[in-house]
């Protein structure tokens, strides 16, 4: 249980895919414009994660070294697959938020690269476990980011206007106010790690 | 012998010059500009100033303190950063803008990279662009000059992107002027006495304003009119920040090449840019960002105009 | 290249004085580049003016003479101008300056017979080594593995302060013209340059008319009536504008190719002091044991010019020049490629050109900043390099990127870090990376 418990938080923190592994920039710079979309942009990307590291990490006896990436991408696809199914039947509007970059996940390198790093490894357990914690890292940071990019860009946070006035500054609601948020955030998350370290 | 005695590496001798005085020297050589602003736009022109020097002032001291390097904000690079910042506004801003910027262009713009001499960027132009980024609404209202007749309170160039004419104002106007646009780029005339005073001084040299402008001219020559070689040329170059950003911010030390045959092709590229950008840009002015453009390119350039070392592919005869 | 306050003002009209030699005199064994020397005598011997007391058994090395009568006192490490300590040889002087046997002069019918080998061994007999400070054996060059074409004397003296070579130039004129023609004939050269910075008008008006013309770049005869093209080359004042390959450059337009020496180009470059010591060596037989300094600097209240035995210790010479104030620096050399010595005991040496006393204000070390890229040093650099680049690859450790730099080309002039706004001491950093890269 303990070793679950490291390969989730390993995810989280020491192991962060955007902050350490700066993986799956892409939807981190499009979907991070409010706090909403960026946690369902999370919690998809982590539904996927979690049950495609589970699946390869089942499955990966029986693939053959050299055609595993295909392998790996058909299983992501599939999961993928659910994801936009179950988020255009309940919630149209994150989806339409979301847009392309739903179906993206699949070639979010967070998840290959977990599936090609870990899962095709690991044990099952284990790699549901590093699915999750992943997942969860890349909604946290995302999290933490589009609040950020939220709160200035916009003066709102989670969509709520804030009562005092405040001049939005729109360049945090652009892909390059996105760039600039994850930069000093990378300084600030160094600086913390370093200082551990 | 009583005293110790100093053993160091030769030479032995120092020319005198340091960082401090030159920037010093650039910022005196900008007074003429700043107070042409003053004088045509009015004292608000001038708390603009201060605010942006202030506030480039205390981010250097809290941003060096917070990275625990030597504070050096007496050595006239963020005075510098701040003055040339507020110069690229217009006049009639609100007072926490030019603060912000400065703020933006000394935190991100230089003292992330580093400090001094680590910037890719020049910091002043890395604020202004913020500042069109979060709150064009106020980066783009000019207002009418004070004391003179203003024909319009909209830059000449901002004219010319709306309506496709060029607005009936005299070069004499636009030289000494009399015209909306932002504080420090106005006054031709006070710009051209301060870069010749750096002329003078040495600091700078012609290879980068002189190519900058003149490909500018030459480019707008040849296609800004309705047809080959009949554009206005003269009135591009006295309207919009041209002037003010050829001989003094695309001249920064830190953002431009090392050599001068790199300098030569930074100021044809910043020339071409910013053409490119006026003619056909979705911006009336391109002078920034032709600018910041070709800051990322130098170190490109710096690299492929690397000098003949002595003795190595000789030419024949260097005579 | 830069134009420099020169600070010649003070010493270049003062006439070599002949100092008087001290009561001790500390001679190091290496005064040259190449294999230190071995003392031939040991403590207690009695040695003569101008005795060999030092020699080796290599190709590339030059003996060394005892520049005062007297008896050896011992040989002990003692410091030295150049390597900060050196195995030297001790004489205490008794004052009669006894030459062994009789030093006669050799009668000008027999120099004009003497050949290029008797040549070459009386300037490897004398111990003559390059005088303008790099030290380098004058035999060697004397005979170049290739053949040349062209001999140019260095006259520039492009250092601050100095004006040793300027006196004798002035005072030695025809001297140094017999000189320049016992090598020109050695080296069996066609065309002879002496270069000559504008700031001695004197020295080139001099040389013009003793060579029977007026104006630089004029065909001239040899003193001696032998034809030879030989021309003054007035060279623009400016540092370092005596330094052999950038001379090379300005007087014939070529370039030495890179990590090659001039004889690849068919040249030779000799120093004008080093010419007058070939002079003494083969017409008067005379070792190299004396040559001229400069004291000079804010410190000294008489600076001049002093003609100086080998071994002299540096308190000798400054103490009767009378001081200002305490100096708090001392260099050896000219400011800009000089060395800044650690103790006053050191003596003068065969390229010791001249001492500066540095006051506490001179002396005052600037903080190092960060490199604003002025390009200041790119622009200055005789050699064509960029320095920032290759002392940022320095500090950085980065030595294959210092190496694509160039960091071998330096000729450590000094001029980058004279122009550095930033006080960086880019000599510094790109000799340490010179280093690194050649190992």
């Amino acid at each position: 249980m303990k070793k679950l418990f490291r390969e989730f938080f390993k995810g989280v923190i020491k192991e962060n895919p955007t902050f350490v592994l700066a993986l799956g920039l892409c939807p981190t710079l499009a979907v991070s414009t409010s706090v909403v979309n960026a946690v369902g942009m999370g919690a998809a990307a982590t539904f996927v994660l979690m049950g495609s590291n589970a699946m390869v990490a089942m499955i990966k006896n029986n693939i053959p070294a050299k055609i595993r990436i295909p392998c790996f991408i058909v299983v992501i696809a599939t999961f993928v697959t659910i994801v936009e199914m179950v988020l255009k039947a309940y919630t149209p509007g994150l989806n339409r938020a979301l847009g392309i970059y739903v179906p993206l996940i699949a070639v979010n390198c967070i998840v290959l690269g977990r599936a090609e790093a870990y899962a095709s490894k690991n044990t099952l357990m284990n790699s549901l476990f590093d699915g999750l914690g992943m997942g969860a890292g890349f909604t946290l940071a995302l999290t933490l980011i589009s609040s950020i990019r939220e709160y200035f860009g916009s003066g709102k946070i989670f969509g709520y206007a804030l009562s005092h006035k405040f001049e939005p500054v729109s360049i945090f609601g652009m892909p390059s106010g996105a760039l600039l948020v994850i930069g000093i955030l990378l300084i600030l998350f160094n600086r913390l790690k370093g200082r551990k370290s | 012998m009583k005293n110790k005695l100093t053993v160091n590496i030769s030479p032995h001798l120092h020319n005198n010059e340091s960082v401090s005085k030159i920037m010093w020297i650039v910022g005196i050589s900008l007074i003429p500009a700043g107070a042409a602003g003053v004088i045509i736009f009015g004292l608000n022109a001038l708390t603009v100033m201060i605010l942006g020097i202030l506030s480039a002032l205390v981010t250097e001291w809290l941003m060096q303190l917070l990275a625990k390097r030597r504070i050096t904000i007496l050595d006239g690079s963020a005075f510098l950063t701040g003055l040339l910042l507020a110069y690229n506004l217009p006049p009639g801003v609100p007072l926490w803008l030019p603060a912000a910027g400065s703020f933006f262009a000394i935190a991100i713009g230089k003292q992330v990279f580093g400090g001094l001499g680590q910037n890719i960027f020049n910091p002043a132009l890395v604020g202004r662009v913020f500042l069109m980024a979060s709150w064009p609404k106020y980066m783009t209202t000019f207002t009418k000059p004070l004391n003179f007749d203003a024909v319009t309170s909209a830059t000449p160039l901002a004219v010319l992107r709306e309506s496709g004419v060029i607005e009936n104002i005299s070069y004499l106007d636009l030289f000494l002027g009399r015209r909306g646009g932002c504080i420090g780029e106005v006054c031709i005339l006070a710009l051209v006495a301060g870069a010749l005073f750096l002329f003078w001084k040495g600091y700078i040299s012609w290879h980068i304003p002189v190519t900058y402008t003149a490909v500018f001219a030459a480019f707008v020559y040849a296609f800004g009119g309705d047809g080959l070689f009949r554009g206005d040329w003269f009135f591009h170059i006295l309207t919009g920040g041209l002037i003010l950003g050829a001989f003094f911010m695309a001249t920064d030390y830190v953002t431009s090449p090392l050599t001068r045959k790199g300098q030569v092709i930074f100021g044809a590229g910043c020339g071409i840019l910013t053409a490119v950008i006026r003619l056909w840009g979705g911006y009336p002015e391109g002078v920034s960002y032709a600018i910041l453009m070709m800051n990322a390119a130098t170190p490109i350039i710096d690299r492929f105009t690397r000098n003949r070392i002595y003795g190595t592919m000789i030419p024949v005869n260097r005579k | 290249m830069v134009k420099l306050r020169e600070h010649k003002k003070e010493t270049e009209n003062k006439a070599i004085e002949k100092l008087a030699a001290p009561a001790k005199v500390y001679i190091p064994l290496s005064q040259h580049i190449g294999k230190p020397c071995e003392p031939l005598v040991k403590a207690g011997d009695y040695v003569h003016l101008g005795q060999k007391i030092a020699a080796a058994q290599a190709n590339v090395y030059s003996p060394i003479h005892s520049s005062v009568s007297g008896k050896v006192a011992g040989i002990q490490d003692w410091p030295h101008p150049v390597l900060g300590r050196c195995r030297a040889i001790v004489i205490e002087n008794d004052g009669l300056d006894k030459l062994p046997g009789s030093q006669a002069c050799r009668p000008s019918e027999e120099i004009n017979s003497l050949g290029p080998d008797k040549v070459r061994d009386a300037v490897l007999e004398a111990g003559i080594v390059g005088m303008g400070g790099a030290s380098f054996p004058s035999h060697i060059k004397l005979n170049p593995p290739k053949p040349v074409d062209t001999l140019i004397v260095n006259g520039a003296e492009c250092e601050p302060y100095l004006t040793g070579d300027y006196r004798l130039m002035v005072e030695r004129t025809e001297e140094i013209l017999k000189g320049i023609e016992l090598i020109a004939k050695c080296l069996g050269v066609k065309n002879v340059i002496i270069g000559i910075e504008d700031n001695k008008p004197e020295a080139i008006e001099i040389f013009s008319r003793k060579s029977q013309v007026t104006g630089p770049m004029a065909m001239v005869c040899f003193p001696t009536g032998k034809a030879a093209s030989y021309k003054i080359k007035v060279l623009k004042s400016q540092y370092p504008q005596g330094g052999e390959k950038q001379l090379i450059l300005n007087v014939l337009g070529k370039e030495v190719p890179s990590g090659k020496l001039p004889f690849e180009i068919g040249v030779v470059v000799h120093n004008v002091s080093t010419v007058f010591a070939i002079y003494e060596a083969v017409y008067c037989g005379k070792p190299l044991y004396e040559r001229v300094v400069t004291v000079a600097g804010s410190c000294v209240s008489n600076p001049g010019n002093f003609l100086a035995r080998i071994g002299t210790p540096f308190k000798d010479l400054i103490d009767p020049r009378g001081l200002k104030e305490e100096p708090a620096k001392i260099i050896v050399g000219g400011p800009m490629m000089g060395i800044a010595q650690f103790d006053d005991k050191t003596p003068v040496i065969k390229s010791t050109t001249g001492i500066l006393l540095y006051s506490k204000k001179e002396a005052l070390l600037n903080e190092e900043l960060a490199c604003i890229r002025c390009g200041a040093c790119v622009r200055e650099c005789p050699a064509f390099l960029m320095p920032t680049l290759i002392s940022l690859a320095s500090k950085k450790g980065l030595w294959p990127q210092a190496k694509v730099y160039g960091a071998s080309d330096c000729i450590e002039c000094g001029i980058c870090s004279y122009v550095c706004p930033s006080n960086i001491r880019l000599v510094q950093h790109i000799k340490r990376a010179k280093l690194e890269v050649a190992r």
